[in-house]
């Protein structure tokens, strides 16, 4: 009991020292994997610096993509986090993936909003990166040789054919 | 049919066969040239798709292709030549017709020269319906097998194991099979 | 004598306890407890195209991990460009029972035999640990980078050189078809005609 008192305080003191970041600015790179004939899961990652107009700094993060959970992982320069998942090949679609960042706070209120089944939609991320995917390559749709193979053998047929008929 | 074009079939017959076996020597390099053009075609789809050392093999595009040519040649002049019968018995009629029309009109003319006229032209059609046709026929089966081979049979070889197996067979091949249907 | 060396054991065991607590890591059952697998997503290995390379941490033990720092070394500037993501990436919670991914792509330089060997993780067991632990990722081992020529040979589709390919061959089929076939139907006709009348 004691000691659950003292962790309260210490959460009371941070989240009175820690203040939220204001008016984020995103800057992110984002690369896709798009050739899928060698992989066998495509995979989504995004770089992005966050920078706040009250100067926090290193502040946790956590996205949400399509309803998956994913905290953002922070890199070695300072204020830079990455946010990388894989998919499966079938599953992927091209277009928008938006990656929703939340920091400490509204991701906590997500949380007890599902768990309270509220809508957790009200609550607004920091930030939202858009990552589009133009779409995987998964190989020719069909193989060349095997058309070139395929008419090959369509002029020989009709050329013997036609020898045949000449023949009779 | 008339009874006259009919007393003139056997007399046909050697006229054609003596026309056909002695192949000209237009026609010879007609059978060559092509036979020496689509026997390299295939280098082509060796060194680009295959990826075939090309400087490593070219003796051996060098001989391939010339056996090949040979071989090629020899099918064209075989089908011709089985061919030229057929075609000179099917067309008889189309071009007598053809002929008397066009020489109907020259009172001048015998009627044995007629004759012969008509039957240069039955030979000069049935030669070149019959020469067209076996080098379309030998180059469209030659390309079949040389695509079929390379790609499938012959597929996990080494690209110049292949190349002279794949074109060596479709031309001795084609060879062989002119000559057992003749 | 039964009640007596049962104090015994106990006894023991405290001293077995407290001897645990002093060396912190060595305790497994209180703390954190990380299991690191590094997989790579790849059907196939080829130079100069993407190797998808995933850090998968997962916390057996009964508290979060804290500061998880998961650094990669074995993919040297000089044999691999690195596409995206970072060979380096810090944490900062892994409750337990969860699992964490990261995902990075890099692409080999060069072709020929590689090994993946593990990554390196450091991690606080609790909050008031007074060290690091240490924890390697698992080593997806051995593999060969195909060079991009023999992988274009057998999953190029080679589209342009097949096109090139038909355009040779198109005129010794065309041209002697087209001639046979005009000159067939010049004479096919003409018997049809004279058949007619």
């Amino acid at each position: 009991m004691k000691y659950l008192t003292f962790f309260t305080i210490i959460q009371i003191i941070t989240s009175v020292f820690t203040e939220n970041c204001q008016k984020p600015e995103v800057t992110a790179l984002a690369y896709i994997t798009g050739d899928a004939t060698i992989l066998t899961q495509i995979a989504f990652t995004t770089q992005f610096s966050l920078k706040c107009i009250n100067g926090i700094k290193g502040i946790s993060l956590y996205a949400e993509v399509n309803g998956k959970a994913l905290p953002a992982v922070r890199l070695s320069a300072e204020n830079k986090y990455q946010v990388s998942w894989t998919d499966d090949i079938k599953t992927t679609f091209s277009g928008d993936y938006s990656i929703k960042l939340y920091d400490e706070e509204s991701y906590s209120a997500i949380r007890k909003a599902i768990r309270n089944s509220e809508d957790p939609s009200s609550i607004k991320p920091l930030a939202v990166i858009v990552l589009n995917n133009p779409g995987i390559y998964m190989g020719p749709w069909i193989n060349s040789e095997f058309l070139a193979a395929l008419l090959a053998i369509f002029v020989s047929y009709a050329a013997f054919s036609a020898k045949s008929k000449l023949l009779a | 049919m008339s009874g006259k074009s009919k007393a003139f079939t056997k007399e046909e017959e050697l006229l054609l066969q003596d026309f056909s076996r002695n192949v000209s020597t237009k026609s010879s390099a007609l059978f060559y040239g092509n036979g020496l053009i689509v026997s390299s075609i295939p280098i082509w789809l060796f060194w680009r798709i295959h990826l075939i050392d090309v400087y490593s093999n070219l003796i051996s595009f060098l001989l391939v292709t010339l056996v090949s040519t040979y071989a090629l040649a020899f099918a064209y002049k075989n089908t011709k030549y089985v061919l030229k019968h057929k075609i000179a018995v099917k067309r008889e009629d189309a071009v007598t017709r053809e002929m008397s029309r066009k020489l109907g009109e020259d009172k001048k003319m015998s009627r044995k020269e007629k004759d012969e006229r008509i039957l240069w032209k039955k030979n000069e059609v049935a030669d070149y319906e019959a020469t067209t046709f076996s080098i379309f026929y030998n180059n469209a089966l030659f390309l079949a097998i040389v695509i079929i081979s390379s790609f499938y049979i012959l597929k996990t070889m080494t690209p110049a194991v292949n190349y002279v197996f794949s074109v060596g067979t479709a031309s001795a091949l084609l060879a062989l099979l002119s000559t057992g249907s003749q | 004598m039964f009640i007596g060396s049962m104090k015994v054991q106990f006894l023991f065991c405290i001293a077995a306890a407290l001897l645990v607590a002093a060396y912190g890591e060595e305790d497994d059952n209180d703390g954190a407890r990380l299991l690191v697998a590094k997989l790579i997503h790849n059907k196939y290995l080829v130079e100069n195209m993407d190797v998808i390379v995933k850090y998968t941490v997962y916390n057996t033990g009964n508290a979060a991990a804290l500061e998880v720092e998961i650094t990669d070394n074995s993919f040297d500037p000089d044999n691999f460009a690195h596409m995206s993501g970072e060979l380096n990436a810090r944490i900062d919670r892994v409750p337990p029972n969860t699992n964490v991914t990261h995902t990075v792509v890099v692409r080999p330089r060069k072709p020929g035999y590689f090994n993946f060997t593990s990554a390196e993780v450091l991690y606080r067991r609790k909050e008031d640990a007074p060290r690091l632990q240490v924890a390697d990722s698992s080593e997806p081992g051995l593999a060969y980078f195909t060079s991009y020529k023999e992988y274009d040979k057998k999953f190029s589709s080679h589209v342009v050189d097949w096109a090139a390919f038909a355009v040779m061959t198109l005129p010794s089929l065309a041209i002697p078809f087209a001639l046979w076939f005009s000159s067939k139907r010049k004479y096919e006709k003409l018997s049809r005609n004279t058949k007619k009348h």
